[in-house]
């Protein structure tokens, strides 16, 4: 059997004690250099309430563009799924679709009955941006902000600017004395603005391909999570898409690696991570499994993370969430499906 | 079907009549008291013949339990020593049943609950906040995610992965860096036109984003200025800049269409004078509340002498009307 340990490569010597020593007893599949975590002491204990949360690393807001330029890989329910696992360790978050034709990120996240206003609206003045702001029932500090609607358009000269505006008022939204315009009449329902402050998290969905939605989603983003299959095509995309966040100096990417079916791997039919990132050079923030419980949760409007029980893929978004907020990266991956030892194994069975 | 089996035997194994269905111990008890009155000189024959009887007896009950269940077992003589037993049991699962119907319905009827929003069509019931705190403090480590001692495999929801380390080195993170550097050579856009149009001076060619004329950017009028849009982002209270700009210029242009309408209509036809009874009975109103004011304090209004300036040179026409009317 490959061991962590004695796994053949040619850093063996000097990987292999950075993991033993990055490795605590709890965090196997990361390492915390900055944050040195505290040990559960016991099982019971971590049961039955809250012992530990992800120490969050870096500047807040942290901006951050889910992108991949090719489509249908999972950049919304990425999204949704990181959003929300944030919003359940307690982190305010703000999801901003930006796809200007095509959001989605509404009916995934089940909220698409209460979107009103739109980033369009606050820019023509006719509504405020805490009342563009769809607040989710179930986790009130993650909030849902859509550019538009499906039919009106966005005004082409500003659409970058206009983001990097948003993300400025949602940076001046917990200092109450900010805020110009026609703030006068002070009779207007303001009072959910003063309520929230400013967020922990801004994930902006970017629409698919490098086109000027693209560059609408990138420009206010500080760091960048590339969402790829394990497949040429979403490879091609994604290392052309790396390359421009590059060019526009997101230096901060890392990516996650959605789709994975380890059945397909260990048949050889499916590039593995390892290959993946090979070819990328870029380090993992996670590796989500295929798993049909994702198209399910897509229909009902609900993520993934917050099924009962969780399933493999909700675990996978939760751990990519984990290492998000901890400026982490993978560490180790999951290779192949174990074969189960039964009774009859040790008669070869 | 197993019911009334059941109940047939529970209603033969505890006949006591029956000296064959009783417990071993009780059994082994009376042969030894049938051993005892033998020997203490009660015939062999006697007891032949109690048995004979005792196993004709239990036949014939046998028969009839099982020809007609039912009554046998409801008009059984022995039901009697049964009875408390029954009862309890029969208490009891009323009991229960009462008591689950109670918690069941204050559990529906509890006013503001999640599950009385779902019933009153508030809430979706596939889509209620059911969503609770993580329960467990980790998800690397936590019931569902276990990794092996040797670190070398990690189960997650019952299948065992095994683990292969990231290889990946901070040089060979910079040399695709530097690849991609030379492969993409990229500027941000800062400029975007649409097809046809000129391209303005000192502008770098390279930052010009061409937009084809059916992209949905392309398409869009900016109706808005820049610095407007800036604004109405950072608004943080009162009503929206847009709302309040129409709503300013709608109640002016009601304000303008009213006087102009009256002065017009009036100067051409002062004969339908009767269509501005509101107003004038407004006006009329006021006027009369005015004059009350005027006569009390002695001191003629302003407003009052405003209003009696423009409108009032009807009002005085049409308070004659007025007058017939409210004769009329």
């Amino acid at each position: 059997m490959l061991s962590l340990y004695n796994h053949p490569t040619t850093t063996t010597t000097t990987t292999t004690t950075n993991l033993k020593s990055h490795f605590p007893s709890i965090t196997h599949l990361r390492h915390s250099p900055t944050f040195p975590k505290p040990k559960p002491k016991t099982l019971t204990k971590s049961l039955l309430q809250w012992n530990r949360k992800p120490q969050l690393s870096g500047e807040t807001p942290r901006v951050v563009v889910v992108t991949s330029g090719k489509g249908g890989v999972g950049k919304t329910t990425t999204t949704a799924n990181i959003g929300l696992s944030l919003a359940r360790l307690g982190f305010s978050v703000v999801a901003i679709d930006a796809d200007v034709g095509l959001r989605n990120l509404d009916l995934l996240l089940g909220l698409e009955n209460r979107v009103n206003y739109t980033v369009v609206e606050i820019l023509n003045g006719e509504c405020r941006l805490d009342q563009a702001l769809v607040r989710d029932k179930r986790w009130s500090n993650f909030e849902l902000l859509c550019i538009s609607k499906p039919r009106s358009k966005l005004p082409i000269g500003f659409g970058g600017k206009a983001l990097t505006w948003l993300v400025e008022a949602l940076k001046a939204r917990g200092d109450k004395t900010g805020g110009n315009g026609t703030g006068t009449n002070g009779s207007g329902s303001g009072s959910s603005s003063t309520g929230s402050g400013c967020p922990d998290f801004i994930l902006i969905d970017c629409p698919a391909g490098i086109d000027a939605g693209f560059i609408t989603a990138i420009t206010p983003a500080n760091e960048a999570v590339l969402i790829t299959t394990p497949d040429i095509t979403a490879l091609r995309d994604a290392d052309r898409v790396t390359g421009l966040l590059e060019c526009d100096g997101i230096r901060d990417i890392k990516m996650i690696v959605n789709r994975v079916r380890t059945d397909m791997i260990k048949g050889e039919d499916m590039m593995s991570v390892l290959d993946v990132q090979e070819m990328l050079g870029l380090p993992l923030l996670g590796v989500i499994p295929e798993d049909s419980e994702v198209i399910r949760s897509t229909n009902r409007g609900y993520p993934l993370v917050l099924n009962k029980p969780p399933t493999l893929a909700g675990l996978a978004f939760e751990q990519a969430a984990w290492r998000l907020v901890e400026q982490d990266s993978m560490q180790a991956v999951m290779v192949e499906e174990e074969p189960k030892r039964g009774f009859f194994s040790f008669f070869g069975g | 079907m197993a019911s009334i089996w059941t109940l047939h035997f529970h209603s033969l194994s505890v006949r006591p009549s029956c000296p064959f269905f009783i417990d071993s111990n009780s059994s082994t008890r009376r042969r030894r008291r049938h051993r005892f009155l033998i020997t203490n000189g009660i015939s062999t024959q006697q007891f032949k013949q109690q048995c004979i009887t005792s196993i004709s007896k239990f036949h014939h009950q046998l028969l009839t339990s099982i020809s007609i269940p039912m009554p046998q077992f409801l008009t059984n003589r022995n039901i009697g020593i049964n009875l408390p037993i029954w009862v309890c049991v029969a208490v009891v699962i009323l009991v229960a049943s009462l008591r689950a119907l109670s918690k069941f319905s204050r559990k529906k009827e509890r006013p503001g609950s999640v599950a009385d929003l779902v019933r009153r069509g508030q809430l979706r019931s596939d889509r209620r906040g059911i969503s609770r705190n993580l329960k467990y403090e980790d998800p690397f480590d936590n019931p569902l995610v276990k990794v092996s001692k040797s670190k070398s495999s990690v189960e997650m929801c019952g299948k065992v992965y095994r683990l292969a380390p990231v290889t990946l080195t901070q040089e060979e993170q910079a040399v695709h860096q530097r690849r991609r550097s030379r492969a993409y050579q990229w500027k941000r856009p800062t400029v975007f036109l649409k097809e046809g149009e000129s391209v303005p001076p000192d502008v770098d060619p390279d930052t010009i984003r061409w937009i084809p004329a059916n992209h949905p950017f392309a398409t869009t009028s900016t109706d808005i200025g820049e610095d407007f849009a800036h604004k109405n982002v950072s608004q943080k209270h009162g009503v929206p800049f847009r709302i309040q700009a129409e709503h300013e210029a709608l109640q002016r242009k009601l304000e303008a269409l009213q006087n102009e309408e009256e002065l017009n209509k009036v100067v051409i036809n002062p004969i339908n004078a009767k269509e501005f009874e509101r107003p004038f009975n407004s006006h009329g109103r006021l006027n009369d509340h005015a004059e009350k004011t005027s006569l009390n304090n002695q001191v003629k209004d302003p407003l009052s002498s405003k209003l009696d300036s423009s409108p009032n040179n009807f009002g005085s026409a049409s308070s004659s009307g007025e007058d017939q009317n409210l004769k009329l």
